[in-house]
């Protein structure tokens, strides 16, 4: 028997779901078809059979040893989970920068300080115009410019709209890091100490255990999803500001709300950042209107670290933060 | 046993009782006693009930799933207690069992069985237990078409204390699509006298491929009843349309590349090097005449 | 037809340079090799303890390296053009300075993809640029075209020196160890100047000519097109293509003059390069001038013009944190050459190797203003904390590797002049065509 650290705000919002009358998160799957892709083969069966219960409240057996870990191998993480196309919509209005998100990913993907997948960044389009938080992951691009200029094809697209990186494949030479307009590419400069913690074998779909000298970035936590959980950053925002979904079945979800996608698109006039570079992003913003949070609340328990980073932001140059 | 092997296995104990010591004092857990809470969710499903039980120790730190836990589930009435069975519990410390049926599970006065969790404790673990008492009823649904318009139909029943089958009345009951992750909201409605609710189908709703859409009918964390759902399928939702066809396409991101820039470089590059030989073939040939030169001299 | 006598004439001269090493060329040599030392000891720090050493981070992921590497590449590609084009139009006054550009062709060009190698984080897995590549990617593109160079520009090299080894095999007065004249022998493969041997020889050097041309202007379009094809601002430009190629043969035109410069000085060379063959370089040097001026104005024109939100960021970075090496390298160095070579009074040799070294140094930063701002300003502001990951500003780690590419350059220069005469010996002793065309009329007018 062992103790678990699991995150606080994951337990609240856990409590949260039984109040709903949603069956309990953990172990649910969603679906037979999602299940039947998770359960990898190159894991050996164990015999012992687990039970997996679905969000359609439906029981399912699995072997132990293949939902423990979900973690597919690198040839079969080139094939997209069968018949998904994956989609993150990010409500500005809710996002209070309390870095949950960056945080929880950086401990899912054991990842060091300064390797961020997810970045929170204090922007502001124009003088008067009114500064917000902009939680920006991947955005699995559809016309991925990254995926393009890699020389040895170590980042690939896959069927469910997922980019991902092969760190065994990557030689390093961080073309894709320029070619990516929106700075999501992340290097590992060095053999960061954070890399040897993960003791289960790699896999482009977890992007860890990483590896010095290669590119790595936000993935969409396809190992998670294949276990019917979602992303880190979506799991652990106190606020529910991440949305993950299936495009094709038209639903998000921040595990607390469900939410048809196109209706949310419609009614809160979601976008596409930079939609004049063409590479159709599969992450969508709502506007940050109606907020909950005036922006200072932004500031609120900040490392000194991280709030010196938006002391050259014209928001910040006024405010002398 | 010869000395050397007496000495070895002195270490070895030594050893693991310095590990033991060590262990103790490096986890401030293992000091004191550790109080589990436990959480029971229950949920009737088409005449199957499932019964998660959340086993955590709270601290100031946050909350801590109890992994590996041993849960032993049973139900109980006014006289008899029966065991349901056990679940270990997983990573996040949820313990799911499955019970066949309400029938045949003891009762109260009023119908209602207890269940409950109960963590018989291990170690520094203490015991810990929880119930929930519910009703047993079921939720059927259906589907009608009047005019343009298609509705979901709920009825929800229960069995009173002579056996018969009556309505479950006034109680909201939910009606969702499920989706991926979770549950999709679709409406929600009044059931009336006759344990009956209406929802009108929304439309525009993403089934399986072949347009299959299930429904599912929900009472929810209800007093009697706790969760309570009834689920069916029918062909009324959008075929789902997947994102990319099988066959690779031939795109600048794609592995394979496109034709014209294959063109493009076999064109060029069979120019430059056609031109490359030649000059090689020249140089060929220069040395082929000085042989013939030095032939002809000699 | 060579003339024989003027021949044994210029190898006699040349001799020495073959024959004998100085004392002060041996202790050149060994400086130059302390220097690579340096730059080894340097790469091995690199390679041990990662690229956390270099300057380089997340938001600036090239930087010294790149630019060398695009530094090397372009005096690569000028040394291949300017020797194709002077081949090619039969120019009188390239005889002692063609052999010069085809040094500096290759040697530039086995130095170069040196940089964009320490760019790579794996090189262990180098080779799977030929097991995976995929030929969506300008990498690919770069490392067909630079191998497809490199034999080109081996090939035009050797056609151009085989008549020279010939030479140097038949000179009896050349006093060398026997397993050098062994070399001379196997590589002149019998070449006697036969008239059908000649007549091929000529034909296979001017294909070759026209071959190196035309790859080192995509090579080095290419290599432009890496930046290009990204949609970072500032990099994604249509002109990229020949505004690199431009920019290219200017720098490398300076480095050959220096090159004549510093031969002319160490092997006494004043009798055949002279005032005459600086100022037909100079004039060439002017003329790439005004180009890459006029490029470089086309590009940040219309960039300032429209000032789009990322460009005017850029733009206004140019102007402030890099004005110096902004106003130098665009301006003073364009400037420089143009004044020099264009007042007739200033047309000394002193003088225009002075601005060739100001047109070099205008280049690198040149190069590096391409680079590095850019970086520095991508389109989602750089929000960090972290003075070296928002600002790029090179190690000593690739300062001490950019002076080993440097030493390694002047090292093989060297080696080089060592083996076969800096000029050609043959194409010198040959008689002066009596007609020279007509576009060289008004050329030589000028000198």
């Amino acid at each position: 028997m062992s103790v678990e650290d699991t995150n606080d705000n994951k337990k609240n919002s856990r409590r949260q779901f039984l109040k709903n009358g949603l069956i309990a998160g953990a172990g649910v799957v969603a679906g037979g078809s999602l299940l039947a892709s998770y359960v990898d083969k190159s894991v050996p069966a164990s015999g012992e059979k687990v039970k997996v219960l679905t969000t359609e409240g439906e029981l399912v057996e699995v072997d132990k040893a293949q939902i423990h870990s979900p973690r597919v191998s690198i040839k079969e993480s080139h094939n997209g989970i069968p018949g998904r196309k994956f989609v993150m919509v990010i409500d500005l209005a809710k996002c209070k920068n309390a870095r949950k998100c960056v945080e929880s990913c950086q401990k899912g993907h054991h990842l060091p300080k300064s390797q961020e997948f997810m970045k929170v960044y204090l922007l502001q389009d124009s003088e008067k115009s009114a500064p917000y938080w902009f939680p920006k992951p991947c955005f699995h691009c559809d016309n991925p410019l990254c995926v393009s200029v890699c020389p040895v094809g170590a980042t690939f697209k896959r069927s469910d709209g997922i980019v991902l990186i092969d760190n065994e494949r990557c030689i390093g030479c961080k073309f894709c890091m320029t070619g990516c307009p929106y700075s999501t590419r992340v290097f590992a400069w060095k053999d960061y100490p954070e890399f040897a913690e993960d003791k289960e074998p790699y896999s482009p779909e977890a992007s860890s255990p990483g590896k010095e000298g290669t590119v790595a970035k936000c993935d969409f936590c396809p190992d998670l999803v294949r276990i019917g959980k979602l992303p880190y950053c979506a799991q652990n925002c106190p606020m529910g500001v991440i949305y993950f979904g299936d495009i094709d079945e038209d639903t998000v979800t921040n595990g607390s709300e469900t939410l048809r996608f196109s209706e949310l698109i419609r009614d809160r006039s979601g976008y596409r950042y930079l939609e004049v570079l063409g590479t159709r992003p599969s992450v969508y913003y709502l506007p940050p209107v109606e907020r909950q949070f005036p922006v200072e609340r932004g500031f609120n328990d900040l490392e000194e670290s991280v709030k010196n980073r938006f002391k050259t932001t014209p928001y910040g140059k006024t405010h002398k933060l | 046993m010869r000395t050397e092997n007496k000495i070895k296995v002195i270490l070895f104990f030594l050893l693991c009782s310095c590990n033991l010591v060590a262990s103790t004092q490096n986890k401030k857990d293992s000091v004191t006693d550790i109080t589990p809470s436990i959480t029971l969710s229950y949920l009737s499903s088409n005449d199957t009930i499932i019964l998660t039980a959340n086993i955590f120790d709270r601290k100031e730190q946050g909350t801590f799933a109890i992994k590996n836990a041993v849960i032993d589930f049973s139900a109980s009435g006014d006289k008899e207690t029966k065991f349901l069975g056990q679940a270990i519990a997983d990573d996040e410390g949820n313990a799911i069992l499955k019970v066949g049926s309400a029938n045949g599970l003891p009762k109260d006065k009023d119908g209602k069985t207890t269940y409950s969790a109960k963590f018989a404790g291990k170690g520094k673990f203490m015991p810990a237990a929880e119930s929930f008492s519910a009703k047993a009823g079921r939720i059927i649904v259906n589907f009608s078409k009047q005019d343009s318009l298609s509705f979901i139909i709920v009825t929800a029943t229960q069995i009173d204390s002579k056996g018969t089958i009556i309505p479950i009345q006034k109680q909201k009951a939910i009606v969702y699509v499920p989706r991926l992750f979770n549950l999709l909201k679709i409406g929600e409605t009044e059931l009336d006298e006759t344990g009956t609710g209406k929802v009108e189908y929304p439309g525009k709703l993403v089934g399986d491929s072949l347009g299959n859409i299930t429904v599912i009918a929900r009472i929810e964390e209800n007093d009697l009843f706790g969760n309570l759902q009834g689920r069916s399928s029918i062909s009324w939702g959008i075929p789902k349309q997947y994102y990319l066809a099988e066959k690779p396409t031939r795109e600048l991101w794609t592995p394979i590349a496109p034709i014209w820039m294959i063109i493009t470089l076999v064109i060029m590059l069979t120019g430059v090097w056609a031109h490359y030989i030649y000059a090689v073939v020249q140089l060929v040939k220069i040395k082929q005449l000085s042989k013939k030169n030095q032939n002809n001299q000699l | 037809m060579e003339n024989k006598d003027t021949k044994e004439k210029l190898l006699r001269e040349f001799a020495p340079q073959l024959e004998k090493t100085s004392s002060a060329t041996l202790i050149w040599i060994l400086f130059l090799l302390g220097v690579i030392g340096w730059g080894v000891y340097a790469f091995i720090t690199q390679v041990t303890q990662g690229h956390i050493v270099t300057g380089m981070r997340d938001n600036v992921v090239w930087g010294i390296y790149i630019v060398n590497f695009i530094f090397f590449m372009g005096m690569s590609y000028a040394g291949a053009i300017v020797s194709g084009t002077l081949h090619l139009f039969r120019t009188e006054w390239r005889k002692p300075i063609i052999r010069m550009a085809e040094y500096l062709a290759i040697i530039s060009l086995l130095i170069g993809p040196g940089y964009i190698l320490l760019c790579i984080g794996r090189l262990d897995r180098l080779y799977y640029l030929a097991l995976f590549g995929r030929i969506q990617s300008p990498i690919t593109w770069d490392v067909i075209a630079i191998s497809t160079d490199i034999f080109g520009c081996l090939i035009f090299l050797y056609l151009s020196i085989l008549r020279d080894i010939a030479s140097l095999r038949d000179f009896s007065e050349l006093k060398i160890p026997a397993w050098r004249k062994k070399i001379y022998s196997v590589l002149a493969l019998g070449y006697t100047g036969t008239p059908e041997q000649e007549q091929r020889l000529r034909r296979a050097t001017d294909i070759m000519a026209t071959m190196v041309i035309a790859i080192a202007i995509i090579v080095y379009s290419v290599l432009a097109w890496i930046f290009s094809v990204t949609l970072q601002p500032g990099w994604h430009s249509t002109i990229f293509g020949p505004y690199f190629v431009i920019a290219a043969v200017y720098s490398g035109t300076a480095v050959l003059i220096i090159a004549m410069w510093v031969f002319r000085k160490v092997y006494h060379l004043e009798l055949h390069i002279t005032r005459k063959h600086f100022v037909a370089m100079g004039v060439v040097m002017v003329v790439l001038a005004a180009l890459f001026g006029y490029f470089t104005f086309s590009d940040y024109l219309t960039k300032w013009y429209g000032s789009e939100k990322n460009d005017e960021s850029l733009i206004k970075i140019l102007f402030t944190e890099y004005y110096w090496p902004f106003i130098f390298s665009n301006y003073i160095g364009v400037l420089i050459p143009l004044l020099v070579v264009g007042i007739p009074k200033l047309r000394t040799i002193t003088n225009i190797s002075l601005s060739a070294i100001v047109v070099i140094v205008a280049l690198w930063f040149n190069r590096y203003l391409i680079v590095i701002p850019t970086l520095e300003s991508p389109y989602l502001p750089i929000q960090d904390s972290r003075p070296e990951w928002a600002n790029y500003s090179g190690t000593w780690v690739e300062f001490a590797l950019m002076a080993a590419g440097v030493a390694l350059f002047c090292l093989l220069y060297t080696l080089a002049s060592k083996f076969v005469p800096v000029m050609n010996v043959s194409e010198m002793s040959e008689t002066p065509k009596t007609e020279s065309p007509q576009i060289f009329k008004a050329e030589e007018s000028l000198l």
